[in-house]
C-alpha cells in the first residue's frame, strides 16, 4: 500500500456527486428489453421476406423493430440482418425505396434507425479476415504500380457509402445529428 | 553532380593554384574526405615545399594488402617520412616541378587521388589474384580441377569506417566486393531498400553488362567465419554484394572500376540523404498549401472605412 | 477522382457538417474553466455517439462529437513499408507545426494517423463550411502527395542506380 501513488487516483470516479458519474440512463428513454432469441426470430422472419423478394418489406420490418434493449450479441445479429438487406438491394432501387419509407407514417424514425445501422456497419472492424500484413516491397517493375491492394472490406463499405449518400439526400443532415444525439444505440 | 568525384577537389584546386606560378605562401590546412579520412596540407620547411599527409583509419590493413607498393608506384620520388599522426606523406617542391604542363597536371591528379590510391591496394591485389586463378583454372576442365582451384581465395577485409567494412574476395571467374553498411534510422533503411532494389534490377532491365548486385540483411555466405561480422541479422545492417565479372577486370578498365566501386557507399548514402531532403522540402511546400486552404476559412475581417452622411470619416483615437 | 473516393468524401463531408454544431460550454468539473469536453471526458452527458466513416480497412475517419468540440481522426492509406514511412514522416511534419494549423491535434488518437480538434471557438471564428472543405481537401491531397512522393522515390532510385552502374557497362 505504501507504494501507491495517491496523486494518480481518479477521485472523480469515487465521488457519487461528480459530473463524471452522471447517470446516463436518465437520458435514455425506456426501451423494451429484447432477448437474443427474440432478435433471432425476428431475423428469421425478415429473411423469409427477403427470400420472397420483398426487399422493401424486409427493410421496413427491420427498421421498425430495432432491438434497443438487446445485449451486444442481439444487436450484432440485427446489424448483420440489416446489412444483408442493404446489400441485396440494387443501387437504382435505393432512392425510390427510401422515399417511400420516408413518406410512410413513422418514416423519419425508420430512416434514423437506418442511419444508425449504416454508421455502425462502417465502424464494425472486420479485422478478423484481413490480418495486419505490411506487404514487403514487391520487386522490380511492380514498384510503379498504383497504390492499390489491401482494400479489406472495401466492397461492403462502398455499398454502405452509397446508401449513406442517398439517405442524406432524402432525410437531410438532421438524420446524422439524431444518430449522434440519440442515446438509444443499435 | 550526380556521381561523386574520385579525387579530393580541395587538394586538387589548391595544388593547381600553387603550381600555376603564384607566389609561394605558407599553408597549413586540414582537409576532411569521405570515410573519416583526413589530409593535412602544410609547408613545414619552406613555402615552396608542400607536404600532403593522409590519415586513413584502416591504414594497417591496407598495408597488409600491399598499399605500400601501390603508393610507391604512384608517388615514388615524392614520398617522405610520414608526418606524426598521419599514415603517409608526400612532398612536392615547387621549384622542382615537372617542366611541361602535362606533367604538372598528372602530378596534381595523382596527389589528389591519394585516398583512392591508398584504398585501391586490396582491390588491385584481388584483381591480380583473379588473373592468376583464372590462368590456373583454365588448365583444367571443371570436373578435373583439383580441390581449391575453383574455390575463392581469402577474403580481404577493410574496416574503413567505425562499423562498416568492405570485403573483397577473388575466385577464378569473378571478384566479389561486399559492402556492409549501417542504416541509422528506419527511414534510411526503407529508402535504402528502394534504392538497392533498383540496383539489383538495373542489370536485368537496362545495363546487361553491369556487375551483378545482391542485397541482404544477413551476412552472405562468402563472409562465413570472418571475425567481427554482425550476425544478428537485424535490419540495421545491410550487405551489398557486387560481383565483378572478367570483363570488368581487364587491365585497361581496372583503374576506372576500382575508383568507381570505391565511391559506392558514399554515393549510395548521399542519394538517400538527398531524397530525404527533397521529400522534406516537398512536405514544407505542401504544408504551406494546407495553411493557405485553412486560412480561407477565416472570414475577411478588414474594417471598411465608415463615413457619415456628409462624407466625413471617423478616426479611432489612438 | 476514383469511383469509390467520391462517396467516401461525400459521406465524411455530410457527417462533419452535422457534427460541427457546437456551442460554448463551460466545464462542469472545474470552475472558470472552458475545456473541450471531448478531450476532458469528465461529463459523459455532453459527449455524443461517435461516428465512423470508412472506405475500407485502411482508410477511415473517426468523428467524436461533443457539446463544444469535435475530434476528427483520419487513417491514411498505407499499402507498403514506403508509404508507411512517408505517411509517418508527413504527419509528424504537420503535427510539429500544429500551432499554425489551429485545429490540428499534436498527437493522433490511437489507431489513426492524424487527428484534428475543432472547438466552438474555432467555429465562431472561422466559417464552418470552409473548415469542412479544409478537412476534405486535406484528405484528398494527402493521398495524392504520398503517392507522388513514392513515385518520385522510385524514379530517383532507378536513375541513381543506373547512373552508378553505367560506367561498368
Amino acid at each position: 500500500m505504501a507504494t501507491l501513488n495517491w496523486r494518480t487516483i481518479n477521485i472523480d470516479a469515487l465521488d457519487p456527486d461528480s459530473p463524471a458519474n452522471f447517470d446516463l440512463s436518465t437520458l435514455t428513454p425506456d426501451v423494451a428489453s429484447a432477448s437474443t432469441a427474440d432478435v433471432q426470430s425476428l431475423a428469421g422472419q425478415i429473411r423469409q421476406l427477403l427470400r420472397a423478394g420483398d426487399n422493401e418489406g424486409a427493410l421496413q420490418g427491420a427498421l421498425e423493430n430495432p432491438p434497443y434493449g438487446a445485449d451486444e450479441r442481439g444487436k450484432d445479429i440485427h446489424l448483420a440482418t440489416v446489412i444483408e438487406i442493404l446489400q441485396s438491394i440494387r443501387q437504382s432501387e435505393m432512392s425510390p425505396i427510401l422515399s417511400r419509407i420516408y413518406s410512410a407514417p413513422g418514416g423519419t424514425e425508420a430512416l434514423d434507425v437506418l442511419m444508425k445501422y449504416i454508421y455502425k456497419g462502417m465502424a464494425q472492424s472486420n479485422t478478423a479476415n484481413t490480418a495486419k500484413t505490411m506487404t514487403p516491397q514487391a520487386t522490380g517493375f511492380s514498384q510503379i504500380h498504383a497504390r492499390g491492394g489491401g482494400e479489406g472490406g472495401g466492397q461492403a463499405m462502398s455499398v454502405l457509402l452509397s446508401w449513406h449518400e442517398k439517405l442524406v439526400e432524402i432525410a437531410g443532415p438532421g438524420c446524422i445529428v439524431r444518430v449522434m444525439t440519440d442515446r438509444r444505440t443499435v | 553532380m550526380l556521381l561523386l568525384d574520385y579525387q579530393n577537389v580541395l587538394i586538387e584546386s589548391m595544388l593547381k593554384d600553387r603550381f600555376s606560378g603564384a607566389a609561394p605562401v605558407s599553408i597549413d590546412q586540414v582537409v576532411s574526405d569521405f570515410d573519416g579520412v583526413t589530409f593535412h596540407i602544410s609547408t613545414p620547411e619552406s613555402k615552396t615545399k608542400i607536404r600532403v599527409s593522409i590519415h586513413v583509419k584502416c591504414f594497417q590493413e591496407l598495408v597488409q594488402y600491399g598499399a605500400q607498393a601501390v603508393l610507391e608506384r604512384e608517388y615514388g620520388p615524392y614520398i617522405v617520412e610520414p608526418e606524426s599522426g598521419y599514415d603517409f606523406s608526400v612532398q612536392v617542391d615547387l621549384e622542382n616541378l615537372p617542366a611541361d604542363q602535362e606533367g604538372k597536371d598528372d602530378l596534381i591528379r595523382r596527389i589528389s587521388l591519394l585516398k583512392r590510391n591508398a584504398m585501391a591496394a586490396p582491390f588491385e591485389q584481388a584483381f591480380d589474384e583473379f588473373a592468376q586463378r583464372q590462368e590456373e583454372a583454365s588448365k583444367y576442365t571443371s570436373e578435373s580441377a583439383p580441390q581449391g582451384v575453383l574455390e575463392g581465395g581469402e577474403v580481404r577485409a577493410i574496416h574503413y569506417r567505425e562499423e562498416e567494412a568492405i570485403y573483397i574476395k577473388a575466385s577464378h571467374d569473378r571478384v566479389t566486393v561486399i559492402f556492409s553498411t549501417i542504416f541509422r534510422e528506419e527511414t534510411d533503411r526503407i529508402f535504402g531498400k528502394v534504392f538497392l532494389q533498383e540496383f539489383v534490377d538495373a542489370r536485368r532491365r537496362a545495363i546487361q553488362n553491369a556487375p551483378q548486385v545482391l542485397f541482404r540483411h544477413d551476412p552472405p555466405l562468402e563472409l562465413e567465419g570472418i571475425p567481427g561480422i554482425n550476425t544478428s541479422g537485424s535490419g540495421e545492417v545491410g550487405y551489398i554484394t557486387f560481383v565483378l565479372f572478367p570483363r570488368h577486370l581487364t587491365a585497361q578498365r581496372r583503374e576506372e572500376v576500382i575508383s568507381h566501386i570505391q565511391t559506392f557507399r558514399d554515393y549510395f548514402h548521399y542519394h538517400i540523404k538527398a531524397s530525404k531532403a527533397y521529400i522534406h522540402s516537398r512536405m514544407r511546400r505542401r504544408t504551406a498549401d494546407f495553411l493557405q486552404v485553412l486560412r480561407r476559412a477565416r472570414p475577411e475581417t478588414e474594417e471598411k472605412e465608415r463615413k457619415t452622411a456628409s462624407g466625413r470619416t471617423f478616426r479611432v483615437q489612438a | 477522382m476514383s469511383q469509390s473516393l467520391r462517396p467516401y468524401l461525400q459521406c465524411v463531408r455530410s457527417s462533419l457538417t452535422a457534427a460541427l454544431s457546437l456551442s460554448n460550454f463551460a466545464s462542469q468539473a472545474s470552475e472558470r474553466h472552458n475545456v473541450p469536453e471531448i478531450e476532458a471526458q469528465s461529463s459523459p452527458e455532453v459527449l455524443l455517439n461517435p461516428l465512423t466513416v470508412s472506405r475500407n480497412e485502411n482508410e477511415k475517419v473517426f468523428i467524436e462529437p461533443s457539446i463544444n468540440s469535435v475530434r476528427i481522426s483520419i487513417k491514411i492509406k498505407q499499402a507498403d513499408e514506403i508509404e508507411h514511412i512517408l505517411v509517418h514522416k508527413f504527419t509528424r511534419f504537420l503535427t510539429q507545426r500544429a500551432e499554425s494549423f489551429f485545429i490540428l491535434r499534436r498527437k493522433p488518437i490511437k489507431g489513426y494517423d492524424i487527428s484534428f480538434l475543432i472547438t466552438n471557438f474555432h467555429t465562431e471564428e472561422m466559417l464552418k463550411h470552409k473548415l469542412v472543405d479544409f478537412i476534405i481537401q486535406f484528405m484528398e491531397e494527402v493521398d495524392k502527395e504520398i503517392s507522388e512522393m513514392k513515385l518520385f522515390l522510385n524514379a530517383r532510385a532507378r536513375f541513381v542506380a543506373e547512373s552508378f552502374l553505367t560506367p561498368f557497362d
